[in-house]
């Protein structure tokens, strides 16, 4: 009885606490000195707007001479994400849920990509390659869809990330360290064909002396 | 000419003898020194016939005359550490919540928090024991799907991830003791005709925790969350909502001030449930004392 009625108390103060505190006088709830908007004065209180500029977020910082870069953003809507049931031991869980994820999408027509990397990726991955040209991932690593997705989509960025590196141009200091020891090993190899020669000499007579 | 009682008086002193050592006496509370070893004869100073205690040869303390002293016999081992002061925070899956919610247990159009749990009846936690909230584990994160405004006190990435997959907001709070148990049984609290207590912040050890974007700590900043999701909605391979005018919006983004503990209800009010009314301070030094940290 007694269990019933604090219950009905708390429904009843529950519905205070919507009025008090509902969408149109959220600003009237109570502020400390400590609340957010006192503790980060610039900083806007609605973060679940969408921000204004994502990628560049995930931008890596490139030379102005350098092609258009990958930025690590990747719209998962241009993607086609299933989800199978998974191979090897696990009885019923196994047998049942589908943990499976598979991630694919047509490798040309991504405007998500800069067209330079696509036939690099063509060359580092051209067993995930459908004929239609749909490059396909998947991954059945862990027990969880949630986690099987992150590593298809870490799979996907790491993919992409490794066919955009360009071979680094040597350094100023690079190049002079090469050409020192180049220099330096030329120096030995004609030091010793000097010594042998000497020796060849010292074999024969002494006319010439 | 004098008075009566000053007439009797000069003639009472007149009358008593006069004073000398050997009339007069210390207050009983006097102290004397103990005369030691003073006198004619001090050979032993006290101390006795040989032995140790003339010749100031004592054992160590706690020597057994050869035996394994009791404090060498017991080895000491350091893994339970500090355990008794650590903070814990009890478990309860997704999976669960997710019942709760389906069963109607919890009302989603409401933002939940720990009171909204401990109300179900389901989860309990005990202050005395050093709980500090409860911790959301990762069980059923697949099957999560409600769009939810939900405050807890300690989870992973990947229960943040699931509950910002399906829609919702998560944030991570602290809460001291003394407002815990207000939180866990609100009605007993009330009952007690006790002021609503202004929530501490947290201990050093979990400032760290509690200000860090990644985990949506309550004292972190909304800029850096606001990066952190889309973060993790890459990392985990989901797309976040875009709630425009959507009316949910303003519950997901309801917050409590860092100082209040119930939605609604500010620190120093006090609840009567008899009278059905609620009494607010008035005076400018409870009110500067619920409004600052210190």
């Amino acid at each position: 009885m007694f269990r019933r009625q604090s219950a009905l108390i708390l429904r009843q103060f529950n519905s205070v606490i919507s009025d008090v505190c509902s969408p149109k006088i959220q600003t009237a709830c109570f502020k400390s000195h400590t609340s957010i908007d006192k503790i980060y004065p610039n900083s806007n209180l609605d973060y679940l707007r969408k921000p204004e500029q994502v990628q560049d977020s995930f931008a890596k910082t490139g030379s102005p001479d350098a092609p258009e870069k990958f930025t690590g953003y990747i719209p998962i809507e241009q993607l086609e994400v299933t989800a199978t049931r998974s191979s090897g031991p696990g009885g019923q869980s196994v047998n049942t849920v589908n943990s499976k994820v598979e991630i694919r999408f047509h490798l040309e027509s991504a405007s998500w990509i800069p067209d330079w990397i696509k036939p690099r990726i063509i060359e580092k991955a051209e067993g995930k390659l459908t004929k239609d040209g749909y490059l396909v991932l998947r991954s059945d690593m862990t027990r969880k869809q949630i986690l099987n997705q992150a590593d298809c989509m870490n799979k996907l960025r790491n993919l992409i990330f490794a066919a955009s590196t360009l071979p680094k141009p040597p350094t100023q200091q690079e190049i002079k360290v090469k050409e020192e020891r180049l220099a330096k090993a030329k120096a030995g190899v004609l030091r010793e064909k000097k010594d042998r020669a000497l020796l060849k000499q010292f074999r024969t007579s002494p006319e010439s002396f | 000419m004098a008075s009566k009682v000053t007439e009797r008086a000069l003639n009472l002193v007149k009358s008593m003898p006069r004073v000398g050592l050997g009339n007069i006496k210390d207050l009983p509370t006097a102290t004397y020194k103990k005369q030691v070893n003073r006198g004619r004869r001090q050979k032993k100073k006290g101390r006795g016939d040989k032995g140790q205690g003339s010749r100031n040869t004592w054992d160590p303390l706690g020597y057994e005359g050869g035996q394994r002293p009791l404090i060498d016999s017991v080895p000491s081992e350091k893994y339970y550490g500090q355990y008794a002061i650590r903070r814990q925070y009890p478990p309860i899956s997704l999976l669960e919540l997710q019942r709760m919610i389906d069963l109607d247990r919890v009302d989603v159009t409401k933002p939940v928090d720990i009171v909204s749990i401990c109300n179900t009846g389901l989860f309990k936690f005990e202050v005395a024991k050093n709980h500090f909230g409860v911790n959301i584990t990762e069980e059923g994160c697949d099957v999560f799907a409600a769009k939810i405004n939900l405050e807890i006190q300690w989870t992973s990435e990947l229960v943040i991830a699931a509950v910002e997959k399906s829609g919702g907001t998560i944030t991570t709070r602290y809460y001291d003791p003394q407002c815990l148990a207000a939180l866990f049984n609100p009605l007993a609290h009330f009952k007690k005709g006790l002021p609503i207590p202004k929530c501490k912040l947290p201990p050093q050890d979990a400032l760290a925790y509690y200000s860090d974007p990644e985990f949506r700590g309550y004292l972190a900043d909304p800029e850096k969350i606001l990066l952190a999701r889309e973060k993790l909605a890459q990392k985990y391979g989901y797309k976040l909502p875009d709630l425009g005018a959507d009316p949910v919006k303003d519950l997901l983004l309801m917050r409590k001030d860092p100082l209040q503990i119930f939605y609604g209800l500010e620190p120093g009010w006090i609840v009567n449930l008899k009278d059905r009314c609620i009494l607010k301070p008035k005076d400018e030094d409870y009110l500067r004392y619920y409004y600052n940290v210190h």
